[in-house]
């Protein structure tokens, strides 16, 4: 498995350091897309949107946006591309299941996608001239989100592997995504916040913006409940392309895209 | 050794209100060194057949056993297997030859080690060293397919799955690939190869199987397949044209006459046409021998 993942590692990187305008081109628009938003935050935000209310929420809402919808576009991109190269039938067939391939592939991905966010970031550092301090405790509530988003990426890209396309689906998660990420659920009280935490990542986001915009301590039981989040949508999305897995080779559709 | 054993395979597929079976009790099995060729019309059930092998469609019912294991129950099964699928690329086109070697070689369950030291000997048999760093997509496209063979070499599976190696090949190439899979087998791998080539199929094969409709209608060995449909007659041609006299001694055995060329019916007669004919110069003495060809066409039209 470790080996796999260095490989995996190594494949990236190739194709990173390969096709580099790819990632040049995706840090200008990203980059761009920001400036765009931040010139005209209150027009599009109007007053509802919470991480308007300051401009360092604005950068890592937008930054963790960005993340997440590299992730959850991750798994049915790669089964697209996949099978538009015909690569994809040579995936399945390796002693390794395919979930733990394509997450692997995934992990992988995010972590030169990570360096890419990150040069967006010091470029939108640079305009908006705030510079941000990154507390490593972050590392925990951002974990959250990222189980949440893989399992979100798998159970599109189930729907990929029965339907051949999920891109419709797939864009409009990535603007409901803007509203998952910014639900105030922190705020929250009573029954509403325990339904607040049935919704996916948005306890997790709470935490970051806690931590960053409110400067407030680490919630521990906030966080174990984004964890539980987390954890809970990762297992929904691998049983779900699991059974779609199955379902396809029963329907004998798995690649011809 | 068997090396791969299907048995009763069967599939069927619910399309627009329609069932339609596509592949119905299928068996075979593979010998290690041996090829199978695997023959049938578009459609006739070959790639459903074969992705059921490699795990990628499940059968209905039936069971394949791949080095005595059930892909679809034992995925280390895979390790056994692999592939070089029709229509598909099978290889990363932005990768170089050495890259996908390496890539396939882990993805296979080999260490980076090994998998970088069987890269490194695959290149050389397959004479792709000097491409080795060349991105896929700018070699041709009988350098792609050796690529793609030794890909599915890197972690030396007993079973080959070759569907269509040869097709879009120039001649060179095809050349190349059929001298490959006569080595691949004689190293002691068994290959279930399709193709709509049939002189490369009769060519290579050991044995024959013949699908249609989803059923097996023959499967035997490619000679005595061939034999079988091979007539009992036999042409004399000639230097020069005959004298009366032999032909009417040649017509009392049945023989058929056109201009220089004789045609007798069974074996038992030839002697004696050939005894009617001495002392002639004779051009050539030939069987009528079928090819796989006229023994697919009969087969598949009957």
């Amino acid at each position: 498995m470790f080996e796999l993942f260095v490989a995996q590692l190594k494949w990236s990187w190739i194709q990173y350091k390969r096709y580099a305008h790819e990632i040049f081109g995706g840090v200008i628009a990203l980059t761009v897309t920001f400036y765009g938003l931040f010139l005209s935050v209150g027009y599009i935000a109007g007053g509802t949107i919470r991480f308007g209310d300051r401009l360092d929420s604005v950068i890592v809402g937008y930054i963790l946006w960005s993340l997440i919808i590299f992730i959850m576009n991750g798994v049915n991109a790669t089964l697209q591309r996949e099978a538009q190269v015909g690569t994809l039938e040579q995936l399945f067939i390796s002693p390794f299941n395919v979930r733990k391939t394509l997450l692997l592939r995934a992990v992988s991905d995010l972590v030169f996608q990570f360096v890419v966010i990150g040069i967006v970031l010091i470029f939108i550092m640079a305009i908006t001239g705030r510079w941000l301090a990154f507390s490593p405790v972050l590392i925990l509530p951002l974990m959250t989100v990222v189980l949440g988003a893989y399992g979100l990426a798998f159970a599109i890209g189930s729907l990929t592997l029965i339907f051949k396309t999920a891109q419709q689906l797939a864009g409009i998660l990535n603007f409901s995504l803007l509203f998952v990420l910014t639900i105030p659920t922190e705020t929250w009280t009573g029954l509403q916040r325990y339904l607040g935490y049935l919704i996916p990542m948005t306890t997790g986001a709470g935490v970051m913006r806690d931590l960053m915009a409110r400067q407030s301590g680490l919630d521990w039981i906030a966080l174990g409940a984004a964890f539980l989040n987390g954890i809970v949508y990762f297992a929904i999305g691998m049983f779900l392309f699991r059974w779609s897995e199955r379902e396809t080779k029963r329907r004998g559709k798995l690649g011809g895209y | 050794m068997q090396v791969l054993e299907v048995e009763q395979l069967q599939k069927t597929y619910r399309s627009g209100g329609k069932t339609v079976e596509a592949v119905k009790n299928v068996s075979f099995n593979i010998e290690s060194c041996e090829v199978l060729a695997f023959l049938g019309a578009n459609g006739a059930g070959k790639t459903t057949t074969i992705k059921m092998i490699a795990g990628l469609i499940l059968p209905d019912r039936g069971v394949v056993k791949i080095a005595g294991r059930d892909p679809h129950r034992q995925s280390i099964a895979l390790k056994s297997v692999g592939a070089v699928l029709e229509g598909n690329r099978n290889v990363y086109w932005r990768l170089t030859p050495e890259e996908n070697l390496e890539y396939f070689g882990v993805l296979r369950g080999l260490s980076g080690y090994v998998a970088r030291q069987r890269a490194k000997s695959l290149l050389e048999r397959f004479e792709l060293m000097p491409k080795r760093n060349t991105i896929v997509q700018n070699l041709s496209r009988g350098m792609q397919q050796k690529l793609a063979i030794a890909v599915a070499l890197i972690h030396e599976p007993q079973l080959l799955l070759l569907d269509e190696p040869t097709l879009g090949l120039d001649v060179e190439a095809t050349q190349t690939v059929k001298r490959l899979v006569r080595e691949i087998a004689s190293e002691g791998r068994a290959i279930l190869l399709t193709t709509h080539q049939l002189d490369i199929a009769e060519e290579l094969s050991d044995r024959v199987a013949i699908i249609k409709q989803g059923e097996i209608v023959a499967q035997e060995r490619t000679d005595t397949l061939i034999q079988q449909f091979s007539g009992d007659s036999y042409r004399i041609e000639l230097e020069q044209e005959l004298d009366s006299d032999r032909m009417s001694k040649l017509s009392a055995i049945d023989a058929a006459i056109e201009g220089k060329t004789v045609y007798v019916r069974q074996t038992e007669w030839l002697y004696q046409a050939l005894e009617i004919l001495k002392p002639l110069s004779i051009i050539r003495v030939e069987k009528d021998q079928a090819n796989l060809v006229d023994v697919f066409l009969k087969l598949v039209k009957r």
